[in-house]
Formats: structure tokens, C-alpha cells, sequence
């Protein structure tokens, strides 16, 4: 069972590393799809890495106001989608994950800024 | 053992009010039958495609029974956008074990007409992990955003560099029957129309169509326009965007197989079907098939690379994008074309000399790959 992370109302990102190959994830999974072996360590992630891609969505599932997302490269290796609340964050930024709403998302903004 | 794609069967597709899911997986397969034809009490084996507006839990019984067919075997199939292709794919296997002597393969949705706009993005978003990207509010367009903004920063390109591929597909479409759109347009005029989720506008995305398609897939050839099912390749190896890897989709992997069972190389390839819902998804596709060089899918688009003539002949039917996607049958409908031009029945649209055609489907977001050769019998 992983630790508690922002799916379960924790602020926090969740990286399992494989204990057999290094491999890493985010997503949960009961084996490693590399190597197939069952023993896994996850940690919380530091909340920075690179951002690789941002989109404004303008066509929301629920016609509600416009909304920011992107995918950023943890530094421990696995990629996230999160929010983005950062009009200037784009690819190649440094990003950070921050906590915001309710239920709280994670949400990226460029790296020393709010 | 060699099978055989003996019917097919395409709809026009559109914004067409009036059959439900199964009246045009009827309408197709009616046509599919009379192509090969095959009379319906010929048909020991149906596979079905999911339909979105339909929702049945046994689409392949409800369509039998609604058709009349008391077939030997049925089943559905769901690897979203590569179903198409995977039904194709599991008729040859089989006929060609001997377990089926004609396969009746269906698809068919009333996408457009059937259910609201919103109904079908909520419903397709579904395709995200429903506890780690689903309450983000992302869409299947959002997504499909995300791999355009990573794939033009990656190659430093702007938004132009994709608006080069529909408009390669309209023109396609501009010479196409049943294309749901027909009237050109220009790069400008995609990159004015209004934003979906940007980098992608609305003309980078495919439509909501209603149509559907069949095919008829057989032991014996049943005339001389009969073609080879030559080889299949599928991979799997993520579902969500989140563990996608960047330029090892499965895409490759997936050519490589179907390639080597119909042994053949890209140098024998004359005409291609590649899944288009996007225009970034065309582009990456035909990039990690190794077609071009990473970043330059919309170069080769503009050098013609995929117009009839050029190196590349793709989806001259005008691919999703154009013709339009009613689900399964959208991925289905790249099969019809490129077997028209292998039984050289496409007048001014024909490629010359088609003997070898690759077509390519992906699912959710470029999640499932399933890619097929078919032949030209000699």
C-alpha cells in the first residue's frame, strides 16, 4: 500500500521506486512493467522538476471557465499532470507543485514564483 | 495460411440524424456482406465494436440478433480508438487457426447526433486515471494538447508545424464521397479557429461523426478483389498519459511486428492508413514509425510527402480529421480506403502501382497500437 499522497487529501506527490531494477513510477502499480518484480518503494517527491508541456483548455468536460494543466519531469524521474496556475510557466521552466483548492490538486507554477 | 479480406463496408460519415449505433452497424455490415459477397447465413463469427452512445454491455449479440445472424461465436472488443484494427487483427488469427470460415467484423455509432457534445468529451475523458488525471478536468483533446506542447517545444517548432497535416486531410477528403469535410482549408485557417485546448484549435481536431464500417474477413478468396490480411502487430505498454513514454508509444514496436509477419519493409509499403484523431497524433505516429524524421511530419506534409503522388500516399480518404470519426468505425474507415486503392478502384485519388498497404490505429492516448499490412493478392 503506498503512503498517503494528494489523492488521498495529503499534500504531497508519491514516486515508487522498483527495489529490483530502479525503475520508477507514479501511477500505482503492483508490479514493475521493466522487470515484473513485486518489491517497491515509495517515498514523497521533493514537488520540483521540469516542465515539459502546458495547455490552456478552453472546451472543459464540464463547460466551466477555462483551466491549465501541464506535465512536468519530477527530478525523481517520473513525469505528473497537474494543474498549472502559472501564467508564465512553460516548457523548459523549472516547476513546482503546490497544493490548491478543494479538494486540493497539485499545481505547478515556475520555480520561485507563487 | 493465408486470410483473406474478402468486404468492406463504409458508410458516409457526418452529422447524419436518424439511425441509432446498430442501424449503422446494420447499414455497414449490409454493405461489407454485398462487397464480399457473402450471404449472412455464411457467417459463423461476429466481432463487435463498443459503441459510446449505445453503451451495451454484448454489442456483438445485440447486433446479431438485430441483423438476423445466429453466428457460431461472438464478442466485443474495447481498446478504444485501435479496436478497429484489433477486431481485423483476432478475425485473421481466427481463420486462420480454422476456428471461423467468414468473420463479420462491425462497427457503428450515432456519436454526433446520438448525445450531446459534452456527453461524448466527458464520456472519452474517462480514458484518463480516474483518481490521478480524471479530477484535474483534462479531456481527451487536453491531453492530446499536452503531447503537442511537449512535442513542438521539444523540436522548437510553432503551432504551423501541425496545422500542415489536416490540412493535407481535407484536401484528401476533397476528393472522397461521404467525407463528412470537403470544402479546403488553409494553415492560416487553422490556426485561426477558435482554441480547444491549445496549441490545438479546432481544426487540429477530428469531428463527433455518426456512420459506421464493416468488414468481411475469410478463409477463401470470394472474387479477385479479395486482399491479403498479410500481417498484425499489436503493443500495449501504458493506459495513461501519465506513463507514456515519450517516443516509445508502443507505435514502433507495433509496426515492427505486423511488418515482420507480413515480411515486408517500409520500402515495400505503397499506400498508408494512420490514425489521425489529432493533428498531433498523426504526427508522432508516422515519426516513431520511422516514416520521418522526429519533428518534420508537418514538413513532409508540406513537401507532399502525403498527398497521392508523394512518397507516403496517407489516409486519401481524408482520415479522421476530415472524413470523421464515429468511434470505432472512424479507425475502420482508413481500412476501406486503403482497400480501395489496393483493388485500384480510387480513379483520380488512385496510387500508382498499390500492390502493399500499412495501416496504424491507436487507443486512449496513444496507449493501444494495433498496425495491419494488407496485400494485393498476386
Amino acid at each position: 500500500v503506498n503512503p498517503p499522497d494528494w489523492t488521498d487529501g495529503q499534500p504531497r506527490l508519491v514516486v515508487t521506486r522498483c527495489g529490483r531494477c530502479g525503475n520508477h513510477w507514479y501511477l500505482p502499480r503492483v508490479h514493475c512493467p521493466v522487470c515484473g518484480g513485486a518489491a517497491s518503494t515509495a517515498a514523497p517527491a521533493a514537488g520540483s522538476g521540469l516542465c515539459v508541456a502546458v495547455t490552456r483548455l478552453h472546451v472543459t468536460a464540464d463547460g466551466s471557465d477555462p483551466i491549465a494543466l501541464g506535465l512536468v519531469e519530477l527530478d525523481e524521474g517520473p513525469t505528473v499532470m497537474g494543474r498549472v496556475h502559472d501564467e508564465t510557466l512553460a516548457p523548459g521552466h523549472r516547476a513546482r507543485v503546490a497544493f490548491l483548492g478543494s479538494p486540493a490538486l497539485p499545481s505547478f507554477s515556475s520555480e520561485g514564483t507563487r | 495460411m493465408v486470410v483473406h479480406l474478402t468486404g468492406v463496408g463504409v458508410t458516409p460519415f457526418g452529422r447524419l440524424p436518424g439511425p441509432d449505433s446498430l442501424g449503422w452497424q446494420c447499414d455497414a455490415a449490409e454493405r461489407a456482406l454485398a462487397d464480399a459477397g457473402v450471404e449472412p447465413d455464411e457467417v459463423d463469427t461476429v466481432v463487435a465494436g463498443y459503441s459510446t452512445v449505445a453503451g451495451h454491455l454484448m454489442p456483438a449479440n445485440v447486433f446479431a440478433e438485430r441483423f438476423g445472424l445466429r453466428p457460431a461465436t461472438v464478442f466485443g472488443m474495447s481498446v478504444g480508438g485501435a479496436t478497429g484494427l484489433a477486431m481485423l487483427a483476432q478475425a485473421a488469427r481466427l481463420v486462420e487457426s480454422g476456428a471461423a470460415r467468414h468473420v463479420l467484423v462491425v462497427a457503428g455509432e450515432n456519436r454526433a447526433s446520438g448525445q450531446s457534445r459534452e456527453t461524448s468529451t466527458k464520456v472519452l475523458a474517462q480514458v484518463g486515471h480516474p483518481d490521478y488525471e480524471v479530477p484535474l478536468g483534462g479531456t481527451v483533446p487536453a491531453y492530446y494538447a499536452l503531447l503537442a506542447s511537449r512535442y513542438l517545444w521539444t523540436y522548437g517548432l510553432g503551432p504551423d508545424a501541425l496545422a500542415e497535416l489536416p490540412v493535407q486531410m481535407r484536401e484528401h477528403a476533397g476528393r472522397k464521397a461521404g467525407a463528412q469535410f470537403q470544402k479546403p482549408i488553409t494553415v492560416a485557417e487553422v490556426l485561426e479557429s477558435r482554441p480547444v485546448a491549445e496549441p490545438l484549435r479546432l481544426l487540429d481536431c477530428c469531428p463527433f461523426s455518426d456512420g459506421g464500417a464493416a468488414f468481411v474477413v475469410s478463409r477463401a478468396p470470394t472474387s479477385d478483389r479479395s486482399l491479403e490480411v498479410a500481417g498484425s502487430g499489436q503493443a500495449h505498454r501504458h493506459q495513461h498519459l501519465s506513463a507514456l513514454e515519450a517516443g516509445s508509444t508502443g507505435a514502433a514496436v507495433a509496426a515492427q511486428r505486423a511488418l515482420a509477419q507480413a515480411d515486408v519493409t517500409w520500402e515495400d509499403v505503397d499506400v498508408y492508413g494512420i490514425y489521425d484523431s489529432f493533428s498531433i497524433t498523426v504526427a508522432m505516429l508516422v515519426e516513431e514509425l520511422g516514416l520521418t524524421p522526429p519533428g518534420r511530419a508537418g514538413a513532409y506534409a508540406r513537401a507532399g510527402a502525403f498527398e497521392v503522388d508523394g512518397r507516403f500516399p496517407m489516409n486519401t480518404h481524408g482520415g479522421l480529421l476530415s472524413y470523421g470519426h464515429c468511434g470505432v468505425g472512424g479507425g475502420m474507415a482508413h481500412v476501406a480506403e486503403v482497400a480501395a486503392q489496393l483493388r485500384h478502384e480510387r480513379g483520380a485519388a488512385q496510387v500508382s502501382a498499390c500492390d502493399v498497404a500499412y495501416v496504424h490505429a491507436d487507443g486512449g492516448v496513444l496507449s493501444a497500437h494495433v498496425g495491419v499490412v494488407l496485400r494485393r493478392a498476386s
